[in-house]
C-alpha cells in the first residue's frame, strides 16, 4: 500500500533523509529506530506529507499507488486519517484542553465522513472500546486533564483510527509513559494492528517498544537507513557497525557490578557524538566513528547488501572488498 | 511561514518618526514655538509656516515639535519610574514568595482598581497642576502594571532547573534573581514598556487637555488641543494637527510593542 | 567506609487542592517512612516510576525541601536543624545533576559562567583554573568556558552540568534522572564519565532514575520505590539474582529487550491505562 524509493528531504544542502527506501504492506509492523537526527521522524513526516516548508523532496511516494511527492497540501488532507493517521509522543500536548475528549474524536467523524451526531457518537463508543478505554460512555464527556497519561494515548489512538487508516504511524507513543502502561500501549497497538489489517509503523529510540511490537525493523542513522531485516534477527544478530554499536551502548541489568568492591564494567560506547545535519560525512553517515571503516567509506556510500538477517548499507558486506581482505 | 512584519516596520517608523522630530526640536525648530506675533494670527499653511499659525500667531509646527518632546519626556521618565519600582516589587515578591508575595501582589491589585485619572486629579487639587505632578501620577499607575508582569514572567523562571541549579550551588535568592532572573525577563519588560510608553503618551495628552499637565507657555498636544476646541469653528486645523500627532505617536509606539511580543512570543523556540 | 548521608524516617505530604468547602481533602503522600544511609564513594540507586516519591526524595536530601519527619544527617548533621548560614557552607560538599540538560543551564549566562557559579556562592579564588580544570574532567575543552548552552548538544551540555557540579570537589552528588534524556549512545558515555569520576574522586552518588538497567549499571545498592515507600533494597548484584517483592520483577521484566514473538501477549485482553 505504501511504496517509498529514493525518498530525500533536504533542507538547502543538508540531507534530513537520503534516499530512503521501504515498502509496507496492510499488516505490516515496521519499527524505527534512531538517535537524535537519525531522520527517523522526518520519515514520519514525509509519509504524513507533513514535511517543514523551508525543506525539499525528492524521490518517489507512492500511497496505495498514487505519487505524493509533488502533491499538494489539499491532496494529502483528503489521504491523511483516511490513509495515513499518526499519534505523537505527548498525549496531553495533542489533546484540546478545553474540549471533551469525546468531542474531539467526534470530529472527523462529522467532518471527514459526514456522519450524523447519533451516528459519530455511536461510532466514537465503539472506538473507545476497541482501544479499550473503561467506561467508554462516561470518557465521552471527560476533558483531557481527567484522563490518566494512558487513557490519553488510547484516546488518540481512537482518535487515529476514526477514519480506518490503512498505515498508523506512532512517533514515540509511550516515551512519556511509565513502563508497565508502555507495555500496554504497545501491545494494544500491535492488537489493532492485528484486528484491523492496519500497517503499524512505530518510530523509537526505546529499543524495548520495537522489539515488542514489530516484526520488521529498520535501522537509521544520519538520515540513511542502515540497516533492516527481522527484527529478532536484527536485535540478536546486528550486523552494521552502527546497530552494533547501539545495541551493546544499551546498559543491560546483567552488566550490574558482580562482586560490590570489584571495579565497575563499563558500558561499551560508540566514539565521538553525533555530528550535526550539516557536518555530516559525505560518504557513509556513520564514518569517522565507525570501527570498522575503509577508507572509501568517507567518500562513497555503500548500496544495501544483503546479511545473514537482512540489508545493510555498508561496505564490509562487498563482495570486491572482501575478497580484497 | 515567514511573512512580511507589516506592523513592526510601521510602529517602528512612526514611533522611530515622532523620536526623531522631539530630538530634532532640542535644536533647531523653525521659529521660536512661543515667539507671538498676532497680526499673523489664523495664518494658512505656506512656506513660511507650514501648517500656519494659531489664534496668537505662533507657529504651529514649532509648538508640535516641542510638544512631542515635552510628551516624549514625561512618558518617558514616569515609565521608567514606575516600571523601576514596579520591576523591584515583582521580581521581589516573586523571589520572596508566601506572605510577602501575598501582600505586595494584593496592594497592587488595590491600586490597579482605583481609577488612574481620579488620581491624577486628586494630586493636582492638593500639589496643584503642574508636569512634574504628571510624571508622579502615571509612573504611580505603571508600578502594579510592571509589578504584575515581572513577577509572572520571574515566576515562570523560578520554576526552571538552572533556578535550582543555582540554589544547589548555594547562591542566595537575591542573588539568583540578578544572575537569572532579570536576564530572562527583560525582553518581556522592554515589550511591556514600549506598550506602556504609549500609554504614558496618552495619559500625558489626556492630562493636558484637562488643563492638569503641562502649563503655558510649555506646548502639549493635550493643551493645544483644548485651546483649539472654542476655536473649531474658525479654526478646525488647530484641533486636527495635535490630534493627529497623539494619534501616530500612540499607534507608533502601540503597534511596536505588540509586533516586537508577538515576535518574541514562540518561547518555546529551542535551539536544537 | 564511614556514613556520609543517613535519612531517616522521612515523610513528606503536599496538599491537594479543595473539591468541597467543609473538607480538607487527605493530602498526598509524596513520601513516607523512607531511610538510607550512603557510605563514602558509594553508589545508591533509587529506581521508580513517576510518582513514587523518588524525586522528591531527592529534593529533600538537596535540602529544597523540608520533610516533615525524619532526619537528614549530612557527614553526622542534621540539614534541618543547622542555620542557613551552616546549610550554605555544608551545600559546597553535595551538588546535584538534573535531568534536563536544556533546562538546567541559563542559556544567557556562558558556559563557564554556569560552571563557577557554585565557586562565586564559596567565594573561591581561582575560579577560571577550577572551570577549566571542571571541563576537562568531564571530557570537554577548556576553551568551552566561553561558548553558550545552545552551541552544545544534549551530552554536552549534560557534561556541562557534571562539570559544574563537580567544580566544589563535593562529597556527593545527586543525579536525578541524569541520563534520561540523552539517546542512548549518549547514555552509555555519560553512565561511563560517572563512574570514572566517581573512581577517581571517591564521590559517593545517589543516582535516581526510572529506568533499572540504567541505575543497575552504575550501583552498588539498589532501593526500590513504589507510592512513596521503599518496597526493596540491597545490593544491586542481589537484587537482580533474587528480587524480593513483586514489583522489583515487574521492574526487571520490563528492562529486559524482549525479542518480538510471534503471538502477542496482549492479543486477546484489554486492559486499561
Amino acid at each position: 500500500m505504501l511504496d517509498v524509493s529514493n525518498l530525500s528531504v533536504r533542507f538547502g544542502d543538508a540531507y534530513a533523509l537520503r534516499d530512503a527506501s521501504l515498502t509496507v504492506h496492510p499488516g505490516d509492523r515496521i519499527g524505527v529506530v534512531g538517535e537524535s537526527g537519525s531522520g527517523k521522524s522526518m520519515l514520519a513526516q514525509a509519509l504524513m506529507g507533513m514535511v517543514p516548508e523551508s525543506a525539499s523532496m525528492s524521490g518517489i511516494l507512492k500511497i496505495d499507488g498514487t505519487e505524493m511527492t509533488r502533491a499538494t497540501e489539499a491532496q494529502w488532507r483528503a489521504l491523511r486519517a483516511r490513509r495515513v493517521a499518526m499519534i505523537f509522543q505527548e498525549p496531553l500536548a495533542a489533546l484540546n484542553p478545553l474540549r471533551r475528549v469525546g468531542t474531539t474524536v467526534m470530529e472527523p467523524l462529522r467532518t471527514h465522513l459526514g456522519l450524523s451526531r447519533t451516528q459519530a457518537r455511536a461510532r466514537t463508543l465503539d472506538l473507545f472500546e476497541e482501544v479499550g478505554l473503561p467506561d467508554p460512555e462516561q470518557r465521552l464527556a471527560a476533558y483531557p486533564h481527567e484522563l490518566s497519561g494512558g487513557q490519553r494515548q488510547r484516546v488518540l489512538i481512537a482518535l487515529a483510527l476514526a477514519c480506518d487508516p490503512k498505515l498508523l504511524i506512532a512517533d514515540e507513543p509511550t516515551t512519556a509513559l511509565d513502563a508497565e502502561v508502555a507495555q500496554r500501549i504497545t501491545d494494544l497497538l500491535v492488537r489493532l494492528s492485528r484486528d484491523r489489517a492496519m500497517a503499524l509503523m512505530i518510530i523509537s529510540h526505546d529499543l524495548q517498544v520495537v522489539a515488542r511490537a514489530t516484526r520488521q525493523l529498520l535501522v537509521m542513522y544520519g538520515g540513511d537507513i542502515v540497516e533492516r531485516g527481522e527484527t529478532r534477527k536484527i536485535l540478536s544478530a546486528p550486523f552494521h557497525p552502527y546497530t552494533r554499536g547501539l545495541l551493546a551502548a544499551r546498559p543491560r541489568p546483567q552488566l550490574a557490578r558482580p562482586v560490590p568492591g570489584t571495579k565497575r564494567p563499563r558500558l561499551p560506547t560508540i566514539p565521538g557524538h553525533i555530528p550535526a545535519l550539516v557536518d555530516l560525512p559525505a560518504g557513509c553517515r556513520f564514518s569517522g566513528r565507525c570501527p570498522a571503516e575503509l577508507s572509501r567509506c568517507r567518500t562513497t556510500r555503500s548500496t544495501e547488501f544483503r546479511t545473514g538477517t537482512g540489508l545493510a548499507a555498508c561496505h564490509l558486506l562487498n563482495p570486491a572488498e572482501r575478497s580484497k581482505s | 511561514m515567514r511573512r512580511f512584519p507589516v506592523n513592526l516596520v510601521l510602529g517602528a517608523a512612526l514611533a522611530g518618526s515622532v523620536t526623531l522630530v522631539a530630538l530634532l526640536s532640542f535644536i533647531w525648530t523653525p521659529y521660536d514655538h512661543a515667539a507671538i506675533a498676532v497680526t499673523n494670527k489664523f495664518a494658512s499653511p505656506s512656506f513660511a509656516h507650514w501648517l500656519g499659525t494659531d489664534q496668537l500667531g505662533r507657529d504651529v509646527v514649532s509648538q508640535l515639535m516641542v510638544a512631542a518632546r515635552n510628551s516624549m519626556i514625561v512618558a518617558f521618565v514616569s515609565v521608567v519610574l514606575g516600571g523601576g519600582i514596579g520591576i523591584v516589587l515583582g521580581v521581589y515578591a516573586s523571589a520572596r514568595g508566601g506572605w510577602v508575595e501575598n501582600l505586595i501582589m494584593r496592594v497592587s491589585d488595590l491600586s490597579l482598581a482605583f481609577p488612574a485619572l481620579l488620581f491624577a486629579i486628586m494630586l493636582a487639587a492638593v500639589f496643584g497642576p503642574s508636569l512634574q505632578n504628571t510624571v508622579i501620577a502615571i509612573a504611580f499607575i505603571n508600578i502594579p502594571i510592571f509589578a504584575r508582569i515581572s513577577r509572572g514572567a520571574a515566576n515562570q523562571v523560578w520554576t526552571r532547573e538552572f533556578m535550582l541549579a543555582g540554589q544547589a550551588a548555594g547562591m542566595g535568592r537575591m542573588t539568583l534573581t540578578f544572575d537569572h532572573v532579570m536576564p530572562n525577563i527583560a525582553a518581556a519588560i522592554i515589550v511591556q514598556a514600549t506598550i506602556e510608553f504609549a500609554v504614558a503618551l496618552l495619559a500625558e495628552a489626556a492630562l493636558s487637555y484637562l488643563g492638569l499637565g503641562a502649563q503655558p507657555p510649555a506646548p502639549s498636544w493635550g493643551r493645544m488641543l483644548s485651546d483649539a476646541q472654542t476655536l473649531l469653528y474658525l479654526a478646525p486645523q488647530l484641533a486636527i494637527y495635535p490630534g493627529l500627532c497623539i494619534v501616530i505617536s500612540v499607534l507608533g509606539f502601540g503597534l511596536l510593542g505588540d509586533s516586537i511580543r508577538d515576535l518574541s512570543d514562540p518561547r518555546l523556540r529551542r535551539e536544537r | 567506609m564511614t556514613v556520609l548521608l543517613q535519612a531517616r524516617n522521612l515523610r513528606r505530604t503536599y496538599p491537594r487542592p479543595r473539591t468541597t468547602l467543609f473538607q480538607r481533602p487527605e493530602p498526598l503522600v509524596a513520601v513516607s517512612g523512607v531511610s538510607l544511609a550512603l557510605e563514602r564513594g558509594e553508589t545508591l540507586g533509587i529506581v521508580g516510576e513517576s510518582g513514587s516519591g523518588k524525586s522528591t526524595l531527592a529534593r529533600m536530601v538537596m535540602g529544597f525541601e523540608r520533610p516533615e519527619a525524619g532526619q537528614i544527617l549530612f557527614d553526622g548533621t542534621d540539614l534541618n536543624a543547622v542555620p542557613a548560614r551552616e546549610l550554605q557552607r555544608l551545600r559546597t560538599k553535595f551538588q546535584m545533576v538534573f535531568q534536563d540538560p536544556y533546562g538546567s543551564l541559563d542559556p544567557r549566562h556562558s558556559v563557564g559562567w554556569s560552571i563557577a557559579e557554585p565557586l562565586r556562592a564559596a567565594r573561591i579564588d581561582n575560579r577560571p583554573a577550577r572551570v577549566a580544570e571542571a571541563l576537562e574532567q568531564v571530557g570537554l575543552n577548556h576553551g568551552d568556558a566561553a561558548r553558550f548552552p545552545h552551541e552544545f548538544s544534549g551530552g554536552q551540555r549534560q557534561r556541562i552540568a557534571i562539570a559544574r557540579a563537580i567544580a566544589l570537589r563535593p562529597a556527593l552528588i545527586v543525579a536525578d534522572e541524569a541520563v534520561s534524556a540523552l539517546d542512548v549512545s549518549v547514555q552509555a558515555q555519560i553512565l561511563n564519565l560517572l563512574m570514572d569520576l566517581q573512581e577517581d574522586l571517591g564521590l559517593a552518588m545517589l543516582f535516581i532514575s526510572h529506568d533499572l538497567a540504567v541505575v543497575a549499571a552504575i550501583s552498588d545498592r539498589l532501593l526500590v520505590m513504589k507510592q512513596g515507600e521503599v518496597v526493596e533494597t540491597g545490593a544491586t548484584a542481589d537484587v537482580f539474582a533474587s528480587p524480593a517483592h513483586a514489583y522489583t520483577r515487574s521492574l526487571l521484566t520490563a528492562a529486559q529487550v524482549a525479542p518480538a514473538t510471534g503471538s502477542s501477549p496482549a492479543s486477546n485482553r484489554k486492559v486499561p491505562a
